[in-house]
């Protein structure tokens, strides 16, 4: 079953970036992000950082092709492993501060590539402000959406729908 | 505080694991300015230790070699500087010897530019000064023109005369001998001449005898040959008056430093014997410069 859910986000993942990007959209959220802490939400750091490497290298394929590849895994890598030790220790339970939270996580896989091409290539390039602010925005919002969305009990609705109409 | 076990580290070591082969990945696809990939540079720093040591154990292995042969090769060089530093040592001692002869014979024809015709160069070979008896041995004889009597004149003054000849060889008679005589003239700056006879005292010096206590002798008066004895030309210098005693004849006894010393010539001149119309008061030798 969290395979099923794994291969549909990250189908999903692929898609919306692949959209949002012939869209020309000036800041499209992480998705991949959300599919990487969507698997760290249990608690479980391994099942996190194994979803983590597939989803950035899947982020490397489509952002920078022909360039490194293993960036963005990298990055997911940690971020996955931080999100499922947060989520062990602490209980995030409104939607708001898991939009923040990703918000943070974006900002914090931002310092860890540019870290990492300093490193690696001798460049010290950050990203535009504005634009990492808007894209940890994007993603927070949305995280923090579909996070509200989860907690809804759409099956429960559903019975007690069907329930009144039966009587 | 309990330790965490292996079991309980599984998602840091996984995160490690994981990282490193990103990092990996990573660094095989960076391809830094010099042409190569950083994971290659990565893998050059680690390695170089490795290759320090090879090269520096192969550098020490060649220098010691270089070493072992430049020690050999300088020793050869050693010795064969040493055998040529021998070789020029003796070579200088020669030169310098033939340059003391050169000296010596530049003063004897610069004090005689103009020797009597039969006068002759010759070297001192050897001086016997142990008995009563003291003569000397030169290396020139009959068979080279010297002549018995021949007089033997030092670059500093009289040193005797010929009185054995062989083809080769000559033996003299120093004036220092216990049997050897010769006129002299007892001469003072002021006081004018005197004459009177050295004889040899067999130890190596003079003296001078029959000069009456009534003359008046000093220290350091010179004496020449006078010319009058038959052997001897006459102005040749004999010695200086070394020591003036009274004793108790009517005689001064005097001793006196022969001018020339056979031990510290090498060559000398061997002049032809005196003709007997020069005995008398003629012209010495030093007037027929």
């Amino acid at each position: 079953m969290k395979a099923l859910r794994l291969a549909i986000g990250l189908s999903l993942a692929v898609l919306a970036t692949l959209a949002l990007g012939a869209l020309h959209f000036p800041a499209p959220p992480d998705f991949f992000l959300l599919v990487v802490a969507d698997m760290a939400r249990g608690g479980a750091a391994v099942p996190a950082m194994l979803v983590g490497l597939p989803a950035g290298l899947f982020e490397d394929t489509l952002l920078s092709p022909g360039h490194l590849l293993g960036l963005h895994a990298f990055s997911k890598i940690l971020i996955g492993y931080l999100l499922a030790t947060l989520g062990a220790r602490t209980v995030v339970e409104k939607p708001v501060a898991v939009g923040g939270l990703l918000a943070g996580a974006v900002l914090v896989e931002a310092a860890t590539l540019t870290f990492l091409v300093w490193v690696l290539k001798g460049e010290f390039l950050p990203p535009a402000p504005w634009r990492l602010l808007a894209r940890a925005g994007t993603t927070g919002l949305l995280g923090g959406l579909l996070y509200a969305a989860s907690r809804i009990p759409w099956k429960q609705r559903r019975d007690a729908r069907r329930r009144v109409r039966l009587t | 505080m309990a330790v965490p076990t292996l079991a309980e580290r599984r998602p840091e070591i996984f995160l490690a694991v994981l990282l490193s082969l990103c990092l990996v990945a990573l660094s095989l696809q960076v391809r830094r300015p010099g042409g190569r990939t950083v994971g290659e540079g990565w893998l050059l720093t680690a390695v170089s230790p490795f290759v320090d040591l090879v090269t520096g154990v192969r550098s020490a292995f060649h220098d010691a070699g270089t070493w072992a042969a430049s020690r050999h090769a300088l020793r050869v060089e050693n010795g064969a500087l040493k055998a040529e530093v021998d070789s020029l040592r003796a070579e200088l001692l020669r030169l310098r010897d033939a340059e003391e002869d050169k000296g010596r014979l530049l003063e004897l024809f610069g004090a005689q530019p103009t020797p009597p015709p039969g006068t002759f160069p010759a070297r001192l070979i050897a001086v016997e000064s142990s008995g009563p008896f003291q003569t000397a041995l030169l290396d020139r004889g009959a068979g080279d023109g010297l002549q018995l009597d021949g007089v033997v004149l030092a670059r500093s003054g009289l040193l005797g005369r010929v009185i054995a000849l062989g083809p080769r060889t000559a033996r003299v008679q120093l004036l220092a001998d216990n049997t050897a005589a010769v006129g002299v003239l007892l001469t003072h700056a002021s006081r004018g001449g005197r004459v009177a006879v050295a004889k040899g005292d067999g130890q190596g010096g003079v003296s001078v005898e029959y000069v009456p206590t009534i003359e008046q002798v000093e220290p350091n008066d010179v004496l020449i040959s006078s010319g009058t004895d038959g052997l001897y030309p006459g102005g040749l210098p004999v010695g200086r008056v070394k020591a003036v005693k009274r004793n108790k004849t009517l005689f001064w006894e005097i001793q006196v430093s022969p001018a020339a010393d056979a031990h510290r010539e090498s060559i000398v001149f061997v002049l032809p014997p005196v003709r007997k119309s020069d005995i008398t008061s003629g012209p010495s030798v030093a007037e027929r410069r």
